[in-house]
């Protein structure tokens, strides 16, 4: 369970190529572990981890982690509108991961509308590359990578969720320019859309009406 | 800063003649700022500056008012110089002038009103005979003090009131006595018969003109007075005073009385006002002391800082911890925090899509077609009716099946026809989870720890049910080939044996309350009512979850 007390939720959703290690990159990030072997996703599944931004305003993450897997793409694709932020992962060991991206990019820009969410490009795998025993080579450069998130605006980061590396500051970068947007205005907090909530630490509208708050001081008024 | 250091300007001047404390008090009050080398310039220049009314006690209350930290101002120390000389000259302006300018270049940093309030409270103390005969010295005692300490306050964040009246009060001093001053002036002359060098000098001149014959008896009597009295007018029994007292007496005659009668009544006066002002509501100025930090009882010790610093950390710590607990049993937060609200709103989001593609589908077909479709849709629903709960009371399952194992066994049975492959795992996990507690959990175990258990485990396993319907409801979805019926006939299956799951951990928990010896009954029947209001929640929720996924079953039979 989440320690409970957290300013902001923001909600961010993983997509991108089956295979490509959204849910590996997910149980690292939230469990500190890597799992040789896992199961597709089903559909979609949960993830969430409190984390810090820079002000140390605390955020907890709730992530989705989608189903890369074709058949569930019609699925999947209900999913993005209360998305804040998206993480688009390839597999840089895997072309056409890579190559599908744009499309990714655009669906999620699609079906998030009106709201504008903030991309990372999310290259992942990294520790396969010049691992001799894999024969595995890296099929996207990173310079490649970069350049196409530039041109897009997007951040870009390679990790390993095998290693961990880059695996946490991937979610911190969308996680803090998320709370940028939000302290520049740019994002609110709206009614009817669940990108970001204002957490459990926020005076509004939680009342405590168990028996046990009864013994406490109301500290949320 | 106490005074073991010889070099301190505090402690060179502690030990020393009251003409110096007093002097160094001036400077204090002026611009805090001294070093023995300049008092010693000082000491020089104007070696007689004999004010022995100063009070002992305002000394020592000097180290405490915490001015030693204001030795900022080193440039500054020099300019006491022409006030003590501009100081005999009685006119109001000059010293007004110099004061001001003084106060400007070393006060910069502090904002208007105390450079109103410093520069009066100087100004006060640049009238050398005020001080020296007031009639009461308890006020320029406490006006001093309030007058340093205001400044002082600058740095502390007071707010205007005090300032403000300070400034006020001691302006109208400030004006009064320089006013005044002349007068006195004058009775101090022809009390110790010693006029001020300048003012002697002044008058002698003109005396010499008018009448330059006039005095020499007059001078060696004077002369001899001064010698006893003040020595600081040897130096100028050269001049002929005879000329001297005429002048004096004049001056006294014409002006001095009046002015000093009705100056010292209005001194008075305000003195007494000025008290009442400071003491109302406040007797004694016991509010006003402790605001100041005059008091040396009440000035803020570091260990104290850091004790109350500790306590508010700790209070901080203690409201964290509570909301902590409060959310450790507040229901809704727990099903979140198990993902369940997510696993419920991802559920109705699919739910509201494919109504949506239902709605469309009625819409494409054909008129005569239109009313088949509702027929199927609503048989599949009455399919989905969750059945009396009279049940046959039930299979009792074999004796040596785990409650955890029957449980399995039941959804394995009820969604059989369902062609899915769902994972009951996290649920039957939970179970035996909540089994184990029940059975190990030692004996000193409290109320409000199974209180607390049975909340969260009732919140967790309507999570993972709700997630199971989440799951099931996707797979449908994906599925190539439905059969309808037998998929509501399953669901509706599971929904039972789910919401009789958490009947059955309700029940143990208030099981497990009910044994543990109380002795506040009425605290554990709150818990008990409480255990059974959550369980008829899990179980909306669960039937809820169920209604979601309806339109999941019904689009396979259109």
């Amino acid at each position: 369970m989440v320690d409970p007390i957290f300013d902001y939720q923001f909600r961010l959703i993983l997509i991108g190529d089956s295979t490509v290690g959204k849910s590996s990159l997910l149980k690292y990030f939230t469990d500190g572990k890597f799992a040789e072997l896992s199961d597709p996703t089903v559909g979609v599944d949960f993830f969430a981890r409190i984390i810090e931004v820079q002000d140390g305003t605390r955020i907890k993450l709730q992530l989705w982690d989608t189903a890369g897997q074709e058949r569930f793409r019609s699925i999947t694709k209900s999913y993005y509108r209360n998305s804040v932020g998206a993480l688009l992962v390839y597999d840089v060991c895997n072309r056409s991961s890579f190559e599908h991206i744009p499309l990714w990019m655009m669906e999620a820009k699609r079906h998030i509308e009106p709201h504008r969410p903030v991309f990372a490009l999310v290259g992942c795998k990294v520790d396969l590359v010049g691992d001799n025993k894999n024969t595995t080579r890296r099929e996207v450069s990173c310079e490649e990578a970069r350049m196409f998130a530039e041109e897009n605006g997007l951040h870009h980061v390679e990790t390993s969720a095998k290693s961990g590396l880059n695996v946490e500051e991937a979610f911190v970068l969308v996680a803090q320019e998320v709370y940028n947007r939000i302290q520049t205005g740019e994002y609110k907090v709206e009614d009817g859309w669940d990108g970001i909530k204002t957490g459990f630490n926020r005076p509004n509208g939680m009342d405590f009406n168990l028996l046990e708050a009864e013994t406490v001081q109301s500290t949320c008024c | 800063m106490p005074s073991s250091d010889s070099e301190d300007f505090e402690s060179a001047d502690e030990g020393q003649s009251p003409d110096k404390k007093e002097r160094k008090h001036r400077l204090s009050s002026s611009n805090y700022s001294e070093n023995s080398l300049e008092n010693n310039l000082e000491h020089k220049k104007t070696p007689n500056s004999a004010n022995t009314l100063e009070k002992p006690e305002e000394n020592t209350n000097e180290p405490t008012d915490g001015w030693d930290d204001f030795d900022i101002d080193e440039n500054e120390s020099i300019e006491p110089e022409p006030r003590l000389e501009v100081k005999s000259k009685t006119n109001k302006e000059t010293v007004k002038k110099e004061s001001t300018k003084s106060e400007d270049t070393g006060w910069d940093k502090f904002d208007d009103w105390d450079q109103d309030v410093n520069t009066s409270s100087t100004k006060i103390e640049n009238d050398p005979p005020v001080p020296s005969k007031q009639p009461e010295p308890d006020i320029k005692e406490v006006t001093d003090r309030l007058a340093a300490a205001s400044t002082k306050s600058s740095g502390w964040g007071w707010g205007w009131g005090v300032d403000s009246l300070l400034s006020t009060a001691t302006a109208g001093i400030t004006t009064l006595t320089t006013q005044v001053s002349q007068g006195l002036t004058t009775v101090l002359e022809t009390g110790i018969g010693a006029p001020d060098p300048e003012e002697l000098a002044r008058r002698n001149l003109r005396d010499t003109e008018a009448t330059p014959s006039k005095s020499d008896d007059v001078v060696t009597s004077d002369s001899g007075k001064e010698e006893t009295d003040v020595p600081r007018s040897t130096s100028e029994t050269a001049f002929p005073f005879g000329s001297l007292l005429s002048g004096v007496t004049k001056f006294v005659e014409t002006t001095g009385t009046k002015v000093i009668s009705g100056g010292l009544d209005t001194l008075e006066t305000i003195g007494k006002k000025t008290m009442e002002v400071l003491q109302d509501g406040d007797p004694g100025l016991a509010k006003k002391r402790a605001m100041l930090g005059l008091d040396p009882g009440d000035k803020p010790v570091l260990s104290q800082v850091l004790r109350e610093a500790k306590a508010k950390a700790e209070e901080e710590d203690r409201i964290r911890e509570e909301k902590r607990e409060a959310k450790e049993v507040h229901y809704e937060n727990l099903f979140d925090d198990f993902e369940g609200l997510v696993h419920l709103e991802a559920l109705e989001m699919l739910s509201r899509q494919v109504t949506m593609r239902l709605d469309e589908r009625i819409q494409a077909a054909a008129p005569e077609k239109r009313q088949d479709i509702k027929e199927t849709l609503q048989q599949v629903a009455e399919l989905c009716e969750m059945p009396e709960e009279d049940d046959d009371d039930e299979e009792t399952p074999a004796k040596d099946m785990s409650k955890a194992d029957a449980f399995h066994e039941r959804l394995q049975t009820a969604t059989q026809d369902l062609g899915l492959k769902l994972q009951f795992q996290p649920l039957i996990k939970q179970y035996n989870d909540i089994l184990t507690w029940l059975d190990t959990s030692d004996a000193d175990l409290t109320q409000k720890a199974v209180y607390k258990r049975s909340v969260s485990g009732l919140a967790q396993a309507t999570a993972l049910s709700v997630e199971l319907y989440h799951k099931t409801a996707e797979m449908l979805l994906v599925k190539t080939r439905r059969s309808t019926a037998d998929e509501a006939d399953a669901l509706t299956q599971m929904t039972v044996a789910l919401t009789k799951h958490i009947g059955d951990l309700a029940t143990l928990f208030t099981e497990k309350l009910n044994s543990i010896p109380t002795d506040n009954k009425e605290q554990n029947n709150t818990y008990i009512t409480n255990i059974f209001l959550e369980a008829g929640n899990s179980s909306t929720y669960i039937q809820n979850a169920f209604q979601l996924a309806l339109p999941i079953l019904q689009i396979g039979a259109v």
